[in-house]
């Protein structure tokens, strides 16, 4: 899948581009204006992350150029905190999500993920992993048809996980994706700790393999 | 603390009050001297009429002996007996304090006397003449009075005129003075000061003029630099957060490494924290966050206590909500959300292992409570970076965007500590 990085600061979009890069996405960086258009008017991608704020110009209006084009590529604003009003602007424009700076690579993953999959299995919404099945719509997950009940915050867990296949994932980040912003307030995030376990111990009574590692207390790491 | 006028007008007060009462006996004096001076004119006008009278009536004899006799009579006031002494001797004039015999009651009175030697038909005669002059107390006590009456009238005339003077002279200065009482540093707002005639209120506003100019530009600067440099953080603090992600993903890693990795985290986290705060701090300052929406704000407080409810949890702590009151508040969603959620990260951060939390929201006032051991102190606590314990590692500017955004929305924020709970309460 081709994954388009509109981003003028080199070292953010080059380890972007090291982060996905392992999970077969194949990344192309723009780092500018002029470039980004060019890109965009050739090529056809599956996502854009999209910086607003470009040194040759403003991100929205790149935006509301892909919208013109009724373009079908999915886009992720990624833009400095400072620029919240901005971001819900491209949202109104057409953007698919947004992640404020400074993010985790992860939480981006899981975004692209899920970005791509709503344009991809537009009617479905059913993730399909080996025996599990994730249907999206009826938030029901079944491991070999045999239904698993999820929390919500189980079923947000998994999904993280499943957008960041091979990676590892600091518990960190898990707590930002599941409590949002604030969670960067709090130094503790131990209570992730008890959600995976949760979540393991559910899949692995169900029969489901066994993919979440633990790294050495650091985080946690979906193999496959 | 007395007023400015006061000061004068109590110095010339007592400054009239010597000169007056020093003018008491130097009028009495003058007086006293005018008044001699006329009745001695007056008894040499009498003695000069008698003796012209007695030249133009030609009495001889019997008829003088006859008059003499019945002088008393005719004249009460002048005493006319013959002289036994051979040559006129120049008058004398005096004054004598006697018993009135023409009054009923018993008084002693002043008299001033004119003795004189006459010649009638070629003899010598003595005459005397007396005249009743005002005593020197009589004089001295109206005079005094007269001086005391002026007095009080002069005191009664200043106070009305510093009253009046302080009203409009200092209307100016008054001016001032309500200006800058108002005048607010972070408002951001330039303070005009009216014109004025009188120069050195006019220097007074010059130099405060320039001085408040000198600050706002100087409190401009520190705001422009906090918001600068946070936002020149952004992109470092982004990149050090993706290298740490991309270094974790390294197959090789040993525990040691994956642990400093680990501890590498926490600040960074932190710094993000303080800078992202920062940055709110200067927006709300800078009046963003403008567009204002009707909210529920128990809606609020319910939306933002599911999301900590893992922490909540994690902490064993308990919470205890009354929201009661239905209440739409017209602010902006995302400041009321800071708010709210700042208070309850406080209420859960600062909290003790197994403590409580209790939110209120009654007569348009939230309160949210949680267990603690000691005070705190009320004055420093809404101030930045003023971290009270060490154990956490919050960002010390929580209670700062709190009290901006009650600021901009002029809400009551107060803190108490009572029953072992920090309480912090706003009133809508």
């Amino acid at each position: 899948m081709k994954i388009l990085i509109i981003e003028d600061e080199k070292e953010i979009a080059r380890d972007i581009v090291k982060y996905l890069s392992g999970q077969n996405y194949v990344c192309e960086v723009a780092e500018t204006y002029d470039q980004a258009v060019n890109k965009i008017t050739i090529f056809q991608y599956d996502c854009i992350l999209l910086d607003l704020l470009l040194p040759d110009g403003s991100g929205l209006a790149l935006l509301e150029l892909i919208k013109r084009e009724k373009r079908q590529d999915g886009v992720i604003i990624i833009s400095a905190k400072n620029s919240i009003e901005e971001m819900v602007n491209g949202l109104e424009i057409g953007a698919d999500d947004y992640l404020a700076k400074p993010f985790h690579h992860s939480e981006l993953s899981a975004r692209i993920h899920s970005v791509i999959r709503r344009k991809q299995f537009n009617s479905s919404n059913i993730i399909e992993l080996n025996e599990i099945m994730i249907d999206l719509l009826g938030k029901a997950v079944k491991v070999n048809n045999i239904e698993v009940s999820l929390t919500k915050k189980e079923l947000d867990l998994l999904l993280f996980f499943i957008g960041n296949k091979n990676r590892v994932i600091s518990k960190s980040a898990l707590a930002e994706h599941l409590s949002g912003d604030i969670a960067d307030m709090f130094d503790n995030h131990d209570f992730v700790y008890a959600h995976v376990k949760n979540l393991k111990k559910k899949l692995t009574e169900a029969g489901y393999e066994n993919h979440i590692k633990t790294i050495y207390g650091t985080g946690y790491k979906w193999e496959l | 603390m007395s007023k400015l006028l006061n000061k004068p007008f109590k110095a010339f007060s007592i400054y009239a009050l010597i000169i007056l009462a020093c003018s008491i006996p130097v009028y009495h004096l003058v007086v006293d001297f005018i008044w001699l001076n006329e009745l001695d004119e007056h008894n040499q006008i009498i003695e000069k009429r008698i003796v012209n009278s007695f030249n133009n009536a030609h009495i001889e004899g019997n008829e003088l002996n006859g008059l003499l006799k019945n002088w008393d009579k005719l004249q009460p006031s002048t005493i006319l007996t013959p002289s036994n002494l051979s040559i006129p001797k120049p008058d004398t004039i005096y004054t004598i304090i006697k018993q009135n015999r023409y009054i009923d009651h018993n008084e002693i009175d002043r008299f001033r006397v004119l003795s004189s030697i006459i010649i009638i038909n070629g003899k010598l005669y003595h005459l005397q003449i007396e005249t009743n002059i005002e005593e020197a107390d009589e004089t001295m006590l109206a005079i005094a009075v007269v001086t005391l009456l002026f007095f009080v009238l002069m005191v009664i005339g200043f106070i009305i005129l510093n009253r009046r003077i302080a009203i409009q002279i200092w209307r100016p200065f008054r001016s001032t003075l309500e200006k800058l009482r108002l005048f607010d540093l972070t408002k951001q707002q330039n303070v005009l000061f009216d014109k004025t005639d009188i120069e050195e209120f006019e220097e007074l506003n010059q130099s405060l003029k320039k001085l408040i100019d000198k600050n706002i530009s100087v409190y401009n600067q520190q705001k422009m630099f906090i918001e600068n440099a946070s936002h020149e953080l952004q992109t470092p603090l982004s990149v050090l957060r993706s290298k740490v992600d991309l270094l974790l993903q390294n197959r090789d890693l040993t525990k040691e490494q994956s642990e400093i990795i680990n501890a590498i985290e926490l600040p960074l986290s932190r710094v993000s924290r303080i800078n992202k705060n920062l940055l709110l701090l200067a927006k709300i300052e800078n009046k963003q966050f403008s567009e204002v929406e009707h909210i529920e704000l128990t809606d609020v407080i319910n939306e933002t206590l599911d999301l900590f409810i893992d922490y909540v949890t994690e902490k064993q702590i308990s919470t205890d909500k009354n929201l009661s009151e239905k209440i739409a508040l017209s602010c902006n969603k995302t400041l009321i959300e800071i708010l709210i959620s700042n208070l309850l990260i406080n209420s859960i951060i600062h909290n003790e292992v197994k403590g409580k939390v209790y939110i209120d929201f009654s007569d348009r006032k939230l309160t949210v409570s949680n267990s603690g051991k000691k005070a705190l102190e009320s004055k420093k606590i809404f101030e930045r970076f003023i971290v009270s314990s060490s154990e956490t590692a919050s960002s010390g500017l929580g209670l700062a965007i709190v009290k901006e955004i009650c600021y901009r929305y002029q809400w009551q924020i107060t803190y108490t500590f009572q029953n072992n709970l920090h309480s912090f309460s706003v009133q809508f």
